[in-house]
């Protein structure tokens, strides 16, 4: 009997010696490299292994039957296969496919600058975007570090790529911004109205850019506004021109930030000397509103409202009268509000909409002469995302702008009444295609109608870019660009159509080891641009679209993040070649916005003993031309080159307080923008004229920056860094 | 007759059916007593697999995913020479912890966890995370002191990140320092749901200590 028990017991406990199967094999991918640590393993129990570094691996299992095998390796596809387990040995070979990661995928740079911490493809991060020295805290100044930007020192607005400061459209979460400047005296430097803190995902295409957008001849910057903070918070800001208060308050989902700021540059320029004579230097109160709230599990609704009043009123030379002072008013009022929602529709639809709505008033005396400007737009849009598969995505959406612009010239013996409105509808369509991970094409089109002009455009954009290897990619990018002209001439007429612009770029791109490397050459065709035919103003025949011009160009941006331990710096060359015959130019010539060479230098180090945070930006800007009446030639005398260097220190004293001092150009090198000439010639023939320079030399600020929340821990000092 | 039949029953039934929660159990000790012999991002990661391989089995269950989360987000601190794939073994750790937050969304462990790969996260560019990443995992701590005043590991990652702002500021660390120490003392009255439950962190706190003297 105990034998018998005893050889059962054996002949159970044995039953697993004896019934194993062996599992062994090679892991590699599609090149045939070997994958080590992969995870090998029989679906549904704990039987499996890793591969060695070999790629290859064994293990045996005690299951019998029909399983199935798995094989998972990050970044590839797993693998499945049906076995069957009958304790025999099973070898075999498999061979992984890397995923389809957008993430991994190769992306059309081609005349885009992206600053966000999501893609590869990345070269500036948000941060970069605000704490470049001598930018002062604007968004536009930042840019002007970037290639393909001409500096105007007299104008602080966007010339991109041998374009007009008007060819470029600002956009926040996908509305139109119609006004995005601060109004300001003639030839006096201007800055974007928002606090580049608030965003964060900022693209700047320079060209090239998507059917999504349009009326815009050269450029597009898409601004995306941040995320709200995670708790309630207080920000104080005392600035040695104005102070800046803003609350938040966080609840489940969402938050809203409240802030106010009032700015006076009166008690700055009773210390520092001013080329301008200030009757009364330029003061503003402005109110900000913010709300975001997550509705549902996916989408998000934000609110964004500001509204601003600035004055200023200064002395200044009468062009009719050159040796006379007059004074120069100006009172602006702005209110602009921007509601967006996006949210899934199912697994593969989203949808974007949103709205935005500007109302500006410009209202200037100058000489007993009183001239308004007003402007109301508004602009609605609703953008579908469909993911038809892993590869293939398509985008179509439908807008709707209108604008109402109206110019009052009241002078002592007339007044001159005029408006007009134009509506824009437009539909887009457009598709990205991934071939592979490594090749990428798009393909869009862009259709617009305009009431007031009553035309029809359509434009098509392609794009493509190409993966060379893990760290480079080339991209190319062609598209027509439509542009409505200058309310300035619609104001009188309707009879012209939309001027136009057509690009051409191609762009390689390499990242290694942190240091990036950018080239870009482009070519710009400029067609039906408005031309003037020697009437005056006021007569709609003057106009035509008979003006044409050209652009083209190599941008190169380097970037270094590793040279220096605690530093980096970043350089950014463009060469421009552009002409024109537009407006009332009576020859083709080179525009008073282009120059041939801009340069700028950035770098930033860290003091960390001193927990102190330096930046420095070099600016160079060849000659610009401009027009002398009293030379027989047109557009030929030049402007002396421009150079700047600006420094900005940044002092964190204690977690929740930052001390910052910045200085545009420290060293006082001596800019000149062009001059200015009377529009009559003296009892000589000659025509007077004063050079444009600069409000000032030199720009100083100091600002304190406090920061109260919960914790009392955080503080801004990723908005300075 | 009877008897024998019962034994060879019971034998068969202890055999063949190893029921799940003590098998589980059992393959959890086997692969955790394996952590000591881990030296290299490879072996972590091998061991990674293991739990991933448990978490595979065992889909009602969050510690494999807990662990599984834990080997990729050492991995990423011992990965010294490629930063993206410092993210890229944070990445699969965060799938990890999210999975492990929808099983158990009041244990303390899995929110202490979730604030140690927050650090992690913010390692790999102090400058420009510091200040999102810093206020995550503060929250995270927050959540897990909230289930549990008395988890080390939560303990453990708070004094870690105040001391850590503290001296990025040039503030005393005397009062971290002395937490530390105190942690380090009473480490051991924690007591520890189930052999299988996380009990690391001892280690990190001494190293705290030391480096205050």
């Amino acid at each position: 009997m105990k034998r018998y028990l005893f050889w059962i017991v054996i002949f159970l406990t044995s039953t697993n010696l004896f019934s194993q199967t062996t599992i062994s094999g090679l892991v590699k991918d599609d090149k045939g490299e070997p994958l080590p640590g992969a995870n090998i393993y029989i679906e549904g129990t704990y039987d499996g292994v890793s591969s060695d570094t070999d790629g290859k691996f064994s293990f045996k299992t005690t299951e019998k039957g029909k399983f199935v095998l798995k094989i998972e390796y990050v970044g590839f596809d797993s693998f499945s296969k049906e076995v069957n387990l009958n304790n025999g040995n099973i070898e075999l070979e498999i061979i992984l496919k890397e995923t389809f990661n957008l993430l991994n995928a190769v992306t059309i740079t081609a005349g885009t600058f992206e600053a966000s911490d999501k893609k590869k493809s990345v070269v500036l991060s948000p941060v970069d975007m605000v704490t470049t020295a001598g930018t002062r805290g604007d968004i536009y100044g930042a840019l002007q570090t970037l290639p393909g930007i001409t500096t105007n020192g007299e104008s602080g607005k966007l010339f991109v790529k041998g374009g007009n400061s008007d060819e470029s459209k600002t956009f926040i979460d996908g509305t139109l911004v119609y006004v995005p400047y601060n109004s300001t005296a003639p030839n006096t430097s201007t800055r974007g109205r928002f606090n580049p803190f608030m965003f964060d995902g900022t693209i700047f295409s320079s060209g090239g850019y998507s059917a999504e957008y349009g009326q815009a001849l050269s450029s597009v910057l898409i601004l995306n506004t941040t995320t709200l903070p995670v708790e309630d918070q207080l920000h104080i800001s005392l600035m040695s021109i104005g102070c800046e208060i803003a609350g938040t308050k966080v609840w489940k989902n969402g938050g809203i930030t409240g802030s106010f700021a009032y700015n006076n540059l009166e008690p700055y320029m009773s210390v520092v000397p001013q080329n301008y004579d200030w009757n009364k230097p330029p003061e503003s109160i402005d109110g900000v509103i913010n709300i975001q709230q997550k509705t549902g599990k996916t989408g998000k609704f934000k609110l964004y409202s500001s509204i601003n009043k600035s004055k200023f009123s200064l002395k200044r030379l009468d062009f009719n009268k050159m040796n006379e002072m007059i004074n120069y008013d100006l009172t602006n009022d702005n209110f602009f509000v921007n509601a967006s929602w996006s949210d899934l529709l199912s697994k593969k639809w989203s949808l974007k909409t949103g709205a935005s709505f500007t109302n500006n008033i410009d209202d200037n005396f100058f000489d007993n002469n009183h001239y308004t400007e007003s402007l109301k737009g508004s602009h609605i849009k609703s953008v579908f995302l469909h993911e038809m598969n892993k590869k293939v995505f398509i985008k179509f959406g439908a807008e709707f702008f209108n604008k109402y612009y109206k110019n009052d010239y009241t002078t002592l013996t007339d007044t001159f009444l005029n408006n007009y409105s134009n509506t824009i509808l437009a539909g887009f369509v457009e598709t990205d295609i991934y071939s592979s991970l490594k090749f990428v094409t798009r393909i869009g089109g862009r259709v617009e109608y305009s009431d007031y002009l009553n035309e029809i455009n359509f434009a098509p954009r392609i794009s493509t870019a190409y993966k060379l290897n893990r760290n480079s990619q080339l991209s190319f990018s062609y598209g027509w660009f439509y542009q409505y002209p200058s309310d300035y001439y619609l104001l009188y007429t309707n009879e012209i159509k939309y001027e136009r612009a057509d690009h051409y770029i191609f762009s390689f791109q390499s990242r290694k080891n942190k240091r990036t490397l950018r080239t870009e050459v482009y070519y710009k065709d400029y067609k039906n641009l408005i031309k003037l035919n020697g009437g005056e103003f006021y007569l709609p025949n003057t106009y035509s679209n008979n003006g044409k011009g050209y652009a083209y160009g190599l941008d190169i941006f380097w970037r270094d993040k590793k040279t220096f331990t605690n530093g980096e710096y970043w350089i950014s060359y463009s060469y421009l070649n552009t002409k024109r015959n537009y407006l009332d130019y009576p020859v083709e010539a080179v525009p008073k916005f282009a120059s041939k060479h801009n340069l700028s230098v950035v770098y930033k180090y860290w003091f960390g003993s001193l927990r102190t945070y330096m930046g420095s930006t070099f600016k160079y800007s060849s000659p610009r031309y401009f027009n002398d009446p009293n030379s027989y030639e047109f557009n030929k005398s030049r402007t002396t080159a421009y150079y700047s260097i600006d420094l900005s220190i940044t002092y964190l004293h204690r977690e929740n307080i930052i001390f910052f001092v910045a200085v545009s150009n420290v060293l006082g090198f001596k800019q000149e923008f062009g001059y200015q000439y009377e529009k009559n010639s003296n009892d000589y023939g000659i025509y007077e004229s004063s050079a444009i320079i600069p409000s000032s030399k030199r720009f100083f600020i100091l600002a304190c920056f406090i920061t109260l929340s919960g914790k009392g821990d955080i503080n801004q000092l990723d908005k300075i860094k | 007759m009877k008897r024998t039949i019962l034994t060879i029953a019971i034998l068969s039934a202890t055999l063949f059916s190893m029921a799940g929660g003590k098998q589980f159990q059992q393959k959890m000790g086997q692969t955790l007593a394996q952590y000591a012999s881990c030296q290299t991002i490879e072996d972590y990661l091998a061991l990674g697999n293991k739990f991933k391989i448990i978490s595979n089995v065992e889909k009602e269950e969050w510690l494999p995913l807990y662990y599984h989360a834990h080997c990729y987000i050492i991995m990423s601190f011992m990965e010294n020479n490629d930063k993206a794939k410092k993210d890229e073994y944070l990445d699969v750790a965060e799938e990890s912890i999210n999975k492990m937050i929808e099983l158990m969304p009041q244990e303390s462990e899995v929110f202490a966890l979730q604030a140690f790969y927050y650090t992690a996260r913010l390692v790999v560019d102090p400058m420009t995370r510091g200040q999102e990443y810093g206020a995550l995992s503060g929250q995270s701590v927050g959540k897990a002191l909230a289930f549990d005043a008395e988890n080390p590991r939560a303990r453990y990652i708070k004094i870690s990140n105040e001391k850590g702002t503290a001296q990025f500021f040039g503030n005393d660390v005397k009062k971290y320092c002395e937490q530390a120490k105190e942690l380090f003392k009473n480490w051991d009255n924690y007591k520890i749901k189930s052999p299988i439950h996380p009990k690391w962190g001892k280690d990190y706190v001494k190293q705290i200590s030391k480096s205050c003297n």
